[in-house]
This record gives structure tokens, sequence and C-alpha cells, in this order.
């Protein structure tokens, strides 16, 4: 994505979709900071497939993800097909925000499939991490965002094929 | 009378949240459908007087979902939910025939408004 804005406004507009959406969907501030998620973790990957080849992975603690499927379904605690649930719909929200963003700052119109939900870390083959921004709530819950580009195309290259 | 919906969309999140939003309104969930294929089987028995249709869906995507439905019932009133909530985007969903597009995240005065300026 970075070769068409610079790196400082594709993570300014990443950590905004990560505080906006993370707030209105599930009622939890996230602070940029802290260490890595480190134990129990959950990813979920979006691949974008028109616009811009890349992806962004979400790893984070499964508590934090706990906390905020409660706060959305409304209750004290939510089977596992529900976390998946909740993992998938928030971080496809996100990646929508982000695409919106993405299309406002340089009219390419970007496409993704279905997010895909992992139990502990998974890292996309073929790509190359990009940056990360790493997030912490006040429980000292942890995730991190995970901008990824394939590897022979380092640089981000956009690509316009429908 | 209440005003009877099809919901589509392939997160049970989704459907919690419409729930929690349109109670004490005049629209009631009359239907689930947890893919595009899904609503196009049930339309006809459900007969809603509304659809919310996600787009980024496993299968058939909301788009050609919609185009399907509306070419079988012209008169079906259809209203995307999703988080592509960006220009183009909503000219596919104009181009389809949908009647209004409602950003995910929800807003309850965003849902309610759109909602209401299709049955105007």
């Amino acid at each position: 994505m970075n070769n068409v804005m610079t790196k400082e406004r594709l993570v300014q507009i990443l950590d905004q979709a990560v505080q906006d959406v993370t707030e209105c969907t599930a009622g939890v501030r996230l602070f940029q900071g802290g260490q890595p998620p480190e134990n129990d973790l959950c990813t979920i990957q979006i691949t974008f497939d028109k616009g811009f080849r890349t992806s962004l992975t979400l790893c984070a603690d499964t508590r934090l993800l706990y906390r905020m499927a409660c706060n959305s379904f409304h209750e004290e605690s939510v089977s596992p097909e529900d976390l998946e649930e909740f993992s998938k719909e928030y971080f496809n929200v996100l990646c929508g925000r982000v695409a919106g963003a993405m299309f406002r700052a340089t009219r390419i119109p970007a496409h993704f499939g279905p997010p895909v939900f992992y139990r502990g870390s998974y890292e996309p083959k073929g790509c190359e991490i990009q940056f990360v921004l790493t997030y912490r709530n006040e429980y000292s819950e942890g995730a991190q965002l995970i901008h990824h580009v394939p590897c022979s195309d380092g640089d981000g290259v956009i690509s316009n094929e429908e | 009378m209440s005003k009877r919906i099809m919901v589509v969309d392939d997160s049970r999140l989704v459907r919690v949240q419409l729930a929690d939003l349109l109670e004490g309104t005049d629209y009631e969930i009359a239907a689930y459908c947890r893919s595009g294929e899904e609503a196009i089987a049930q339309y006809d028995e459900v007969n809603p007087d509304l659809v919310t249709m996600d787009i980024i869906m496993h299968g058939m995507d909301g788009l050609e979902a919609s185009k399907i439905i509306l070419k079988e019932h012209p008169d079906a009133k259809i209203v995307m939910l999703s988080s592509l909530a960006y220009d183009d985007t909503y000219e596919k969903a104009k181009e389809v025939g949908a009647k209004g597009f409602v950003d995910k995240p929800f807003h309850r005065e965003q849902l309610l408004k759109v909602l209401g300026e299709v049955f105007c």
C-alpha cells in the first residue's frame, strides 16, 4: 500500500481504524505500545485481492478478543464459536474502514476476501512484514496489527487487476 | 404493523447487533440467512418487506445475491450493510438496485434513517 502514500500516513490510517472500530464495536480502548502478545493467541487475517496486493493480520491475546466479544454480544461469557464469529466480523469492519480511508486518499478501490481465523499465531505464506503496530488495553492484554506484502513486491506495488 | 426484515449476513454478531438496535421500533427480524445462496432460496417463503444484505460473504457475495433477488422480485427492497463504506461500493450497490447503504459499524440513527427512507 505504501508506494502510493507515505508509511506515516498509512500508519495513521491503520491506527485510526483500530482505535475507532475497537471502541465502537467492542467498547474497548486500545493504546499503542507495550510488549507483543505472547501466550494464548488468536490470529485473524484478511487478504486484499483487488486494489492493493497486501494483507493485514491481527494477532491478539485470546483474553482481549474474549473481552471484546463478550462486550459485543452483551454476554458474560461466549463460546469458542462466538469468539471466532466476533473476531472475524470485527476485523472485517476494521479492514473495511481501512479500505474506505485508502480509497479517499488514493481513489483506488480495494477489495478483500472474507477474514480467516486461526487459533495461535499464523504468518501468511509468501509474504514479508512491512510494519507492525502494537497495542495494549488497560488490562495489559495486547494485540498486533501486521502489514504484509508479497515477498516479490517488497515495496507494496499496487495492482489494479479486477 | 411492523415491517419484516430478512437479515443476510454471515456473522451472528450482526444479527445480535441489529436485534438490539431495532428493539422498540417498527421493524422486526423475520428471518436470518447466512449466505447469499440461502437468501435467494428463502426469499419467496419469507416474503420480507425489506432485506439487509452484507457484501463480503463466503460463496456468493451480497451484490450478486441482490442482483438475482431483484431479477426475480423487482419490487424487493434491499439495503446494503457493509464495512466497505466508500464511493466505489456505493455506486455498485446503486447499480444492482439497492435502495440504501448502511456503514458498519452500525449507528442506530443512521440505520433507522436509511430504513425509514426506503419506505417513504
